[in-house]
């Protein structure tokens, strides 16, 4: 029956067409596919300079220095909004990556069974509320929180650093930086989670057989293994906070200067160009856009070093596990 | 199933084609004109609920359909000098600058279409309700001169009453706002300190307080806040019920905001400036029951246009009895006579 079908000349010319026709527009389709995404990327660049053009020409590099944002006088400068989108990711990362990694620690190594799936649904479920949701709770519930409890704990505890100086206030970098660390929290989790999951279980089992206790297997075994990971997951949280814009104008309090208490109103790249550019025109307009190029090149930078280091670590990695098998 | 595949790409290929083909299609309909085709403006926030309530009158009482996106007045000024849209609609006057470059595609025309208000409101435990407040005083809490509720120059306006020491939390509009514009324009006129160190803009850069998103972002700021002061439209600060102070006019009155006061304030003003623009700031002291922060807002229309002849019936209609009609509901103060007067003049410019 079978041998029958394929002596039979039809049978056998059809696939042969299809397939000289197939490859090469799989090849054709993934490879346009893959183009388009280059060109996406090459359109945009294009465009925010484009856009952002006649305040580059104005301002020069000046302005990623100039510590002013006034749209009366025409003077624009992204300082006070790099230092802000600096200053609260880089506290939002510090909350969220050691949450993130005790989180997923705790739901790949220690919790009972039947609570991790739900527990970590849960979480990811964290990730899918609306960022304008999350600005509104940070408006009438954390931010008067921050003002009436943390900031003035902080305030009588610290008050020679001058980063908790000045009046405790509901709108400011602290309140936006933890609103980005609730919003990067579920991400790195959900990244770490997958990458705990895959230490291999005779590592474990091995780090047991020495005696090592529960702690210090986590400390021996899964966290160097998984550090690549870590790096990687808190990379991409911090990209979420680099690039969170609703949320943080909604709580950030939108202020034009530089300020080095942590309880004061400031403003971030992103929150910036959402906030402002809808309603802008002319100068501000490309100003507003060069911020848009300043936040382009910043996360690049960012996911390069980000790349870099998970590139350094799997070297290290793959030398470590070459090693052991060798031993083995 | 290979050849199902294929036949489905074919299809998908074909599909694209006549979506494309549609769109093009569609753009020459639009570019040709015709009465059929809608009007397409967009711009102010605070004109909308306004202008929505004229698309729908409009387009049945005359058959032009208006297509209007309420983008935010900078965005209305920016569509129109580059002429993506057929009419812009801003809450501040165009600028001289401005001007300039929606010029460079053929002259424009500015027509105030629409009267209403600004209204500060606060929020302070142990405050008397309808807190006096003047020009002055509130200079001063937002250039950070006046920090505490109990400040000489706020008890000297309300003598008898007892105020609180709260620190003043000042709330401004960190997105472009029409209400920022009448705000500081306000203010700019009264204080000369505010207006050489503030200055009058959609966008400012305050040198204290805290910046919200939008009217309800203000609000909820204020309500989250002991102590705290900001600026609202009219409409929203009636409909949310706010409790809001009364600011003193130029005849020492201090009028409560509303439909009434606001029209009261268009009325006392005669003087139609170039391109017509109207500053209600600076009211005479024989206005008594005027309310100091009214403003106008704009359409900005080119005067040369396809679309010039619809236009002309468009802002006819909005500046008339019917188009008027709608105002008080929303909080709009009708037009006084001298401005509909200066508005027909400036529409017989269109398309002629």
């Amino acid at each position: 029956m079978e041998a029958g079908a394929l002596s039979n000349p039809v049978l056998r010319a059809r696939p042969n067409l299809t397939d000289r026709i197939g490859d090469p527009l799989l090849r054709g389709l993934s490879g346009l596919a893959a183009a388009l995404a280059v060109v996406v990327i090459a359109g945009i660049a294009y465009e925010v300079i484009h856009l952002a053009w006649p305040a580059i020409t104005k301002f020069g590099l000046g302005f990623v220095t100039t510590n002013d944002w006034n749209p009366v006088s025409k003077r624009f400068g992204a300082a006070p909004f790099l230092y802000g989108t600096v200053v609260t990711s880089f506290i939002a990362i510090l909350f969220a990556a050691p949450l993130s990694i005790a989180i997923s620690i705790y739901l790949t190594e220690l919790a009972p069974k039947r609570i991790r799936r739900p527990v970590a649904t849960l979480i990811d479920m964290l990730a899918a509320i609306p960022t304008v949701i999350l600005g509104l709770w940070g408006i009438l519930v954390l931010g008067p929180f921050m003002r009436d409890t943390i900031e003035p704990a902080l305030k009588s505890v610290l008050v020679f650093l001058p980063i908790f100086s000045g009046d405790p206030s509901a709108f400011g970098y602290l309140t936006a930086a933890l609103i980005l660390a609730i919003m990067a929290t579920p991400i790195i989790t959900s990244v770490t989670r997958e990458v705990f999951e895959t230490v291999p279980g005779d590592l474990k089992e091995a780090s047991y057989a020495l005696g090592a206790t529960r702690w210090e297997m986590v400390r021996q075994v899964v966290l160097p293994y998984s550090r690549p990971g870590i790096v990687g997951a808190t990379i991409l949280g911090l990209g979420r906070a680099i690039g969170e814009a609703i949320a943080v104008a909604q709580v950030i309090g939108g202020a034009y200067l530089i300020n080095a208490s942590l309880f004061h109103t400031g403003g971030t790249l992103a929150a910036q160009i959402a906030s402002q550019f809808q309603n802008s025109a002319g100068l501000q307009k490309a100003s507003l856009a060069y911020l848009g190029l300043i936040l382009l090149i910043f996360a690049v930078i960012v996911n390069v070093i980000a790349r870099i280091i998970v590139q350094r670590g799997k070297i290290k990695d793959v030398d470590v596990t070459q090693t052991e098998a060798a031993a083995l | 199933m290979s050849k199902r595949l294929l036949s489905a790409l074919i299809a998908a290929l074909a599909l694209t084609f006549a979506v494309a083909a549609c769109g093009s299609s569609s753009n020459s309909n639009s570019s040709s004109g015709g009465a059929s085709s809608p009007l397409v403006g967009a711009g102010s926030t605070l004109v909308a609920p306004l202008m929505s309530k004229w698309q729908s009158d409009f387009a049945s009482k005359s058959e032009i359909t208006v297509t209007y996106g309420a983008i935010g007045s900078g965005g209305g000024i920016d569509q129109i000098t580059s002429r993506t849209v057929d009419f812009g609609a801003s809450d501040a006057p165009l600028t001289p600058e401005q001007f300039e470059e929606a010029n460079q595609e053929g002259e424009v025309e500015q027509i105030p279409w629409a009267l209403s208000g600004t209204v500060p409101a606060y929020n302070v435990k142990g405050a008397p309700s309808n807190l006096k407040l003047n020009g002055e005083v509130l200079a001063g809490i937002y250039l950070g001169g006046i920090t505490s509720w109990n400040d000489p120059a706020i008890a000297k306006l309300n003598p008898g009453a007892s105020l609180p020491s709260t620190k003043i939390t000042p709330v401004y509009r960190s997105d472009g706002s029409g209400d920022t514009y009448a705000f500081t324009n306000y203010l700019s006129t009264v204080s000369p300190e505010f207006k050489s160190k503030v200055g009058t803009s959609t966008q400012v850069k305050f040198p204290t307080g805290v910046g919200a998103e939008k009217n309800d972002g203000v609000a909820a700021a204020i309500g989250q806040t002991d102590g705290a002061i900001g600026y609202v439209g009219l409409a929203h600060a009636l409909s949310n019920e706010l409790s809001m102070p009364l600011v003193e006019n130029s005849a020492g009155n201090f009028p409560e905001p509303g439909v009434e006061s606001v029209e009261a304030a268009a009325d006392a003003i005669g003087k139609i400036g170039p391109n017509n623009e109207i500053s209600l700031a600076d009211l005479p002291s024989s206005a008594k029951g005027a309310y100091p922060i009214s403003t106008y807002t704009y359409v900005i229309v080119p005067l040369q246009s396809e679309k010039a002849e619809e236009m002309k019936k468009f802002i006819t209609y909005a500046i008339g009895p019917a188009g008027q009609s709608y105002g008080p509901d929303l909080d709009f103060a009708p037009l006084p006579k001298q401005v509909v007067a200066a508005d027909k003049k400036a529409i017989a410019k269109i398309g002629s």
